[in-house]
């Protein structure tokens, strides 16, 4: 049916064809910078005849005998009548209206002009990510759009972003938008070894970058309908335009520290806490001290253990173990680009260079890589354009943040414990109380490579002036090498004479796509329609292999290991095949009316419930074009914008739609084990989105700005539903549930000042509110067991749940919680009665990991050749959990090294203190799932400084420098927070996932930055 | 341009009739479930799968046996790990969302749906092999079984009624999830006739000798562990005995010989069998080791008053080592090693202390059998042997390898202070699973 509508499409195309007289093409260009101008409108004048310019501000038009002049319009410039007379070419300058000036935004496959915009869209100039000191894209876009939730799990370089459009969009399939560069979908599932996740987008050059636009209501992206619930992330890199060639090169050096510190007992302090704590457990036990079974005497001997060669009765500050984790990084960063081009032909090309050393001792992350953008005009009717990008990024990996030899579990060491023995060997266990990650960094490596190809060919092919044909078919080869080698010191060596492993993960994607487009304009009308399909297909694969037994420790690679433990290779594939259409119509560029419709198919699902239906609607209308407004002084643009519209999500792992067996190993011969139980009725978790929104311009639009309020209802969650275990499986994916994001955002711009001296001032707000509706049949809560963040109904995603700590028993020193205990109405009945048995507090909402308002304020003043930009990020209203204090902060329950605050512990009666008396082998007050280790998280952070200084042009003469700019960057200079953590920006590696956030465990700070860079044009 | 637009067309149209086919992609590394059940060579790899679940972490792989030790530790092992779990295990302050008490629910109820798979597709085994495919699955779910009730329910009484709850028994496969999963628990004694049926049907189904897998006399052994436990001695003297008789096992010479194997020793009954292939490794030696084997920080400890209880020279005692400042057990101390779970001294135990509690001599008089392990730990023969020297004597010989708490609980003695009865002593219902099946009790004290 599709095909045959198509057909006659086509062939009403054909015949139109046939009619048309003289062509006249050319250029639209801005009169003041000879910039295309790109969505320019031209019709010829008392016919219904007319186009739009290209990307290049490029048009071909036909005119006739008696129709010979051409009407010329843009937003914000001074429309113009030009008779043709006998040119086959006519170029065109615009001049700019003092009005607002129009901005084209990226759209889903296409591109339109803002103000006719009817969906939510925010765009992101390259400029404004261009020369970060940051690792990968998300960190430079981190405060700059409004209800875009960007969090660096910790401060390790390379480590995983976590990106939220408008709040968590699910529970347990992905919740990542899905990014798209020059066309093509980038899936972010390549994961190394070591379990922690990686960017993958930590590869992109973002100094490449043109624009990044961020597609946010249903209607904006509902034309991805299949990936687009979470959100879509288009990123355009720049390409070439015809006239000057131009070299840009931009040069960077700096050096990058930790963001906090924790405050540990020095120690006089930790002996004393620990013998204290020894001789109370003692004394509950009515043991001795001196005698040989005691706690006390069991201290003692720990302390002789740990002092190796000296002697802790010194009580001397051996080793500040906080300090040995970090080191102070350095930054380096270098790019060079080339771009011009002529009438048929334009480039851009670019390399660059990059070195970022992290926080924490030995992790670094360089990269490397180089890109090409041609486009061509093979025929006057056929344009071209070819994108290749080639990236390599190599990571030192440290361990995530739960082994012990990540370096910040260093902190857990006696202070009184020397790093070193008397001939300079590093201690290790039993003077060390635990692993010294140490070891691992003198005698152990784990580095990551990653090898990255995107490209991409399109053809546009104008089959009549209205109609065009957009074709585009592109690769994704994403490569990852691991390769760790481990001596035999080292904790994963010392029980085989050294352990390695190498890994090899390919992502191999390709995308195809064909867009018939339609646009014409019938006087005041514009009607614009497309109609397309899409072909994804992706395979991953990984082989793995891991051995033991080295010579000596300089043999790293397997071909050395005497014993090949393990090895594996696996190949994973899936597939969407999708049709989509849309119209676009506006009035007048007044009123504005969007419908789109999307039908995907994708392979991860059972075999009746494949295909879904992803509709969407919206419309808009600009007050501000009608009679009544338009002689308005103050008021200069307004629009009301209204969409509807339903996405998709089928982020989920791969076949999970059917029963199956995997293959294991029992003594020497294989087996096959139940993996999964089948659900073949699996389908699609979609989210339906309501979005309201103004768009308002005041004086000249010297202020402008967009308010916007949405409500997303996810329904048929892909809900990883508990089932009894009795039935020998534990989790079933299920199509149950109900989720809401609720919310508004606000974007005001202000332009303070113009002339010499100009400041400008935009500021972004979230207010983002999350709510779990219902989970599966009887299910009001999803609880992993051992982490408090939880789904309960009723709740935000991820909402901290566990006993409501009480503080201490003045009388004895015991912890306390409140009971909490519940009446059949669930009705808390006496809220002040406590417990000092934790396991009769009865589990309470304790707070939420997720902000109620994100925000970002930027600043940039500028004054002759100076320019100041500062950049402020912040959220507010988050709770963060210690992860890490059920050992460091536990009133010595064991022998970590004690955060300093368990100084206040109980020690007598009558002592009012949060921290509970000190007890050895106790868990008093220890228990991980209580309010005790949550704080306070929110954050104000002096994100972005940037002060430049562009050189006089006329210091250079004809030398050829046109523009050269001297600059400094900070990123992450101040930070002001409660948290009395490293940092409070933080997820732990190795628990980060749709429902845990803000769990601190001794993760890597976020670095503070500080670069110097000089950039040149030629 | 016609040509063109013709070749435009069919372009356009070939990508748009993407067909469907390409959304249709198997799994390179997993089978569909009738494919797993529908041969007689794949059932029997789905049989093999059952020891692997047996061999999982939260059973035999170890935490099974690791829990009983540390629950009944009374001062003679000390847990100073970090991990929560073992932790309030070893404190007896088990909350019900205990990843340990998950673990091993979750773990034994793996093995019992592939045993129920199995045993449902009997009909497309081999008419000869079907005895035994039948005898070892049942073997299997009934170590399974075994283990469970143990842990999650109040101890069998002895000449009770046991209408204590016990754990639900589920004897169909789980094809598809539904109302019929939400199972309620069966009582304790329910639970154990289960267990008897279970073993009865793989005694007489299964060939005497089958290797590592399960024969005759390996249930012929857990049902003399079983009748033991529920204080059904004549039957528990028995079996050992017709254990011992068979003449399939022998009583190695020396102790030390028992341990760190990488093939079954002429005394192990039942040995779960691990090597450096298997993705899970023995728990047992993550938590008793130490680093330079393979150990985590030597998380348990053996304490002076457990060291105290040998004389000098018994090789039991000497299979202890120092290491990382304590001693530890030598029975796990070294890595991708079998785990003993059944072995032939136990046998000659129970037919000791059976004898003595009944006043006979079936096979062998009681001294016999007690010197037979206690001269093998090199010590000098005893006349006159009480009961209590037998249980002391089996205190020592099956030290640290997951007896102690059911032989506490089977002999109303006390850990820490704690009655042999004590809710402490009983594991939770893990919470994930009474979130998930309303149908379930919570054990008392949870």
């Amino acid at each position: 049916m599709k095909q045959q509508l198509l057909t006659l499409l086509f062939i009403c195309v054909a015949a139109m064809g046939v009619h048309a007289q003289r062509a006249v093409t050319g250029r639209v260009t801005e009169l003041s910078s000879g910039e295309p101008l790109i969505g320019a409108t031209l019709t010829v004048k008392g016919t219904t005849t007319g186009t739009t310019t290209d990307a290049d501000g490029r048009y071909s038009i036909r005119v006739g005998k008696d129709a010979d002049v051409l009407v010329v319009k843009y937003t914000g410039y001074r429309g113009q009548e030009i008779t043709v007379g006998t040119r086959s070419n006519v170029d065109v300058a615009m001049e700019q209206n003092a009005e607002l000036i129009d901005e084209v935004v990226v759209i889903g496959y296409g591109k339109q002009i803002k103000s006719t915009l009817t969906g939510n869209i925010v765009k992101v100039s390259g400029d404004n990510v261009k020369a970060m000191p940051v690792v990968s894209v998300e960190q430079a876009l981190q405060g700059q759009a409004a209800g875009v939730y960007i969090e660096s799990t910790n401060g390790k370089v390379g480590g995983a972003m976590r990106m939220r459009v408008r709040g968590v969009g699910s529970i347990n399939a992905g919740t990542e938008p899905l990014f798209v560069v020059d066309g093509i979908p980038l899936a972010k599932d390549a994961r190394n070894t070591s379990g922690a996740d990686m960017n993958p987008l930590a590869d992109l050059n973002f100094n490449d970058i043109e624009s990044i636009e961020v597609l946010k209501d249903a209607s904006a992206k509902a034309i991805y309908g299949a990936r687009g619930s979470n959100g879509v992330v288009i990123i355009t890199t720049k390409s070439g335009k015809s006239g000057k060639s131009r070299i840009e090169l931009d040069l960077q050096t700096g050096f990058t520290k930790a963001t906090g510190r924790r405050d540990f007992l020095n120690s006089k302090e930790y002996i004393e806490l620990f013998t204290e704590a020894a001789n109370n457990a003692d004394d509950l036990e009515g043991v001795p001290y001196d005698d040989p079974n005691s706690w006390t005497e069991f201290v003692f001997s720990r302390f002789r253990r740990y002092d190796g060669h000296t002697n802790w009765e010194d009580r001397i500050d051996q080793t500040d173990w906080q300090e040995e984790a970090f080191r102070t990084g350095r930054v380096r960063n270098a790019s060079l680009s080339f771009s011009g081009g002529n009438d048929k032909v334009r480039y851009f090309a670019s390399g660059n260079l990059g070195l970022n050393e992290g926080v924490l001792l030995s992790n670094e992350l360089s990269k490397n890589g180089g890109r090409l953008n041609l486009d061509f005009d093979a025929t006057k009717r056929l344009k071209v354009g070819v994108g290749l990008s080639l990236a390599r990024t190599s990571t030192r990996q440290v361990s995530n943040d739960n082994a012990f030899s990540t370096p910040l579990q260093l902190v857990a060491l006696a202070p009184f414990t020397p790093k070193t023995d008397e001939d300079g060997i590093l201690y290790d266990r039993p003077v060390t109380t635990y692993y010294n990650g140490l070891i691992d960094i003198e005698d152990g490596s784990r580095k990551v490579n990653t090898f990255r190809t995107l490209a991409n060919i399109s053809g546009e092919y104008t089959i009549t002036e209205h109609l065009g044909l957009h074709m585009e078919g592109a690769a994704n080869l994403y490569n990852v090498r691991d390769d760790a080698s481990f001596g035999e010191r080292t904790e994963n060596g010392s029980a085989s004479k050294g352990y390695g492993y190498s890994a090899f993960a390919g992502a191999t994607d390709y995308n195809a796509n064909a867009l018939l487009h339609w646009d014409q304009e019938f006087d005041a009308h514009a009607l614009g329609l497309d109609l397309g399909t899409e072909y994804f297909t992706s395979e991953n694969t990984r082989t793995y292999v891991e051995g033991e037994q080295f010579p000596t420790d300089d043999f790293k690679t397997l071909a050395s290991a005497a014993s090949i433990k393990a090895g594996t290779s696996t190949i994973t594939n899936y597939s969407f095949v999708s049709y989509f259409g849309r119209a676009r119509y506006n009035f007048n560029r007044k009123y504005l009316l969007n419908l789109s419709a999307r039908v995907d198919g994708s392979s991860r699902f059972g075999k009746d419930n494949r295909y879904a239906f992803f509709p969407a609607a919206s419309a808009g209308w600009v007050l501000s074009e009608e009679g009544f407004l338009k002689e308005n002084k103050a008021l200069s643009f307004l629009k009301l914008r209204a969409s509807w519209g339903v996405s998709g999500n089928a982020d989920i792992e791969n076949f999970l739609s059917q029963g199956l067996y995997n293959a294991g190993t029992y003594n020497g011969s294989s087996t096959l084990n139940p993996k999964q139980i089948a659900n073949p009725g699996l389908t699609w978790e979609k989210s339906a989105e309501l979005d309201f929104g103004v768009d308002f311009g005041l004086f000249d639009n010297r202020l402008s700005g967009e308010v916007d309020y949405y409500i997303k209802n996810t329904t048929d969650l892909l809900l990883n539903v508990p089932v009894p275990a009795s039935s020998g499986f534990t989790n079933q994916f299920q199509n149950i549930g109900k989720l809401r994001n609720k919310g508004l955002e606000l974007v005001l711009n202000s332009n303070n000042f113009s002339g010499a001296f100009s400041w400008t001032t935009s500021l972004n707000m979230a207010f983002n509110q999350n709510e779990v509706i219902s989970l599966a049949n009887g299910q009001t809560l999803i609880d992993d067991g051992s982490n408090m963040n939880v789904v309960k109904v009723g709740e935000s995603i991820g909402t901290f749940y566990g006993a409501a700590y009480a503080g201490v028993d003045p009388q004895n020193g015991d912890a306390l919680w409140f009971v909490n205990a519940t009446d059949d109405n669930g009705n808390i009945v006496d809220p002040t009665a406590t417990t000092n048995d934790f396991s009769t507090a009865n589990f309470v909402v304790l707070g939420s990991p997720m902000p109620d308002v994100i925000y970002g304020l930027d600043n940039t003043f500028s004054y002759g050749g100076l320019t100041l930009n500062i950049r402020l990020q912040g959220q507010q209203g988050n709770q963060i959990q210690n992860g890490g204090g059920q050992f460091m902060s536990c009133n010595a329950c064991w022998f970590d090294n004690q955060t300093r605050d368990q100084l206040d512990r109980w020690q007598k009666p009558g002592d009012i203190t949060n921290v509970p008396q000190a007890r050895l082998g106790y868990t008093n007050g220890a228990e991980t799932r209580s309010s005790r280790y949550l704080s306070e998280g929110s954050y104000l952070r002096l994100k972005n400084v940037t002060l430049a200084y562009d050189l006089p042009a006329r210091w250079f003469g004809k030398n050829g420098f046109r523009d050269v700019r001297l600059y400094a960057t900070a990123t992450n200079l101040l930070t002001f927070t409660k948290y009395d953590g490293w940092d409070p920006e933080v997820t732990t590696d190795y628990l980060a996932d749709n429902i845990i956030y803000g769990v601190d465990f001794y993760s890597a700070p976020q670095p503070k930055t500080i670069v110097f860079g000089l950039r040149a044009g030629f | 341009m016609k040509r063109y637009i013709n070749g435009l067309i069919l372009l356009a149209l070939s990508s748009l009739v993407a067909c469907d086919k390409k959304l249709n992609l198997d799994p390179a590394q997993d089978i569909r479930e009738e494919l797993a059940l529908n041969t007689d060579a794949n059932v029997k790899l789905v049989l093999l799968g059952a020891y692997d679940a047996l061999a999982l972490d939260g059973m035999f792989g170890g935490n099974t046996l690791r829990d009983a030790e540390l629950m009944g530790a009374d001062g003679e092992i000390r847990w100073v790990g970090t991990y929560e779990g073992p932790r309030d295990v070893f404190n007896h302050a088990m909350i019900a969302e205990n990843n340990d008490a998950e673990n091993m629910w979750v773990d034994a109820y793996k093995a019992i749906n592939i045993c129920n798979n199995v045993l449902d597709a009997l009909a497309v085994v081999n008419e000869a092999d079907r005895d035994q495919v039948k005898g070892e699955a049942s073997f299997v779910r009934a170590m399974a079984y075994f283990q469970l009730v143990r842990f999650y329910a109040q101890g069998y009484e002895a000449g009770g009624n046991n209408t204590q709850a016990g754990v639900p028994i589920v004897l169909r496969p789980t094809r598809m999830i539904d109302e019929s999963n939400l199972v309620s628990r069966n009582s304790v004694e329910e639970c154990y006739a289960q267990i008897l049926e279970d073993l009865n049907t793989a005694k007489s189904l299964l060939p005497d000798d089958n290797g590592v897998q399960a024969g005759k006399y390996t249930a012929t052994a857990l049902l003399a562990r079983v009748y033991l436990q529920m204080g059904r001695f004549a039957e528990a003297r028995d079996h050992a005995h017709e254990v011992i008789e068979s003449g399939l096992y022998s009583l190695l010479p020396a102790y030390a010989d028992l341990w760190n194997n990488e093939d079954n020793t002429a005394e192990d009954i039942f040995a779960v069998q691990i090597s450096n292939q298997d993705f899970d490794e023995s728990t047992m030696v993550i938590f008793y080791s130490i680093p330079d084997y393979g150990g985590r920080d030597g998380d348990i400890e053996v304490n002076q008053t457990h060291l105290d209880l040998y004389e000098a020279d018994d090789a039991r005692l000497a299979l202890h080592y120092e290491g990382y400042g304590a001693w530890r057990t030598g029975k796990w101390r070294d890595q991708y090693k079998n785990e003993p779970v059944i072995r032939l001294a136990e046998m000659y135990l129970i037919r000791a202390e059976c004898n003595a509690r009944l006043g006979t001599s079936t096979g062998a008089s009681v001294d016999d059998d007690y010197n037979a392990i206690h001269t093998r730990a090199g010590l000098q023969p005893k006349t006159g042997v009480s009961l209590d020297d037998i249980l002391y004597e089996r205190r020592l010989e099956l030290a640290h390898e997951g007896h102690r708490i059911h032989d506490v609980k089977r002999l109303k003695g006390s850990v820490d202070g704690l009655s042999y009865d004590d809710p402490t002593l009983v594991y939770p219902i893990p919470a994930r699973e009474i979130q998930a099946n309303k149908n379930l009790v919570q054990n008392a004290g949870y």
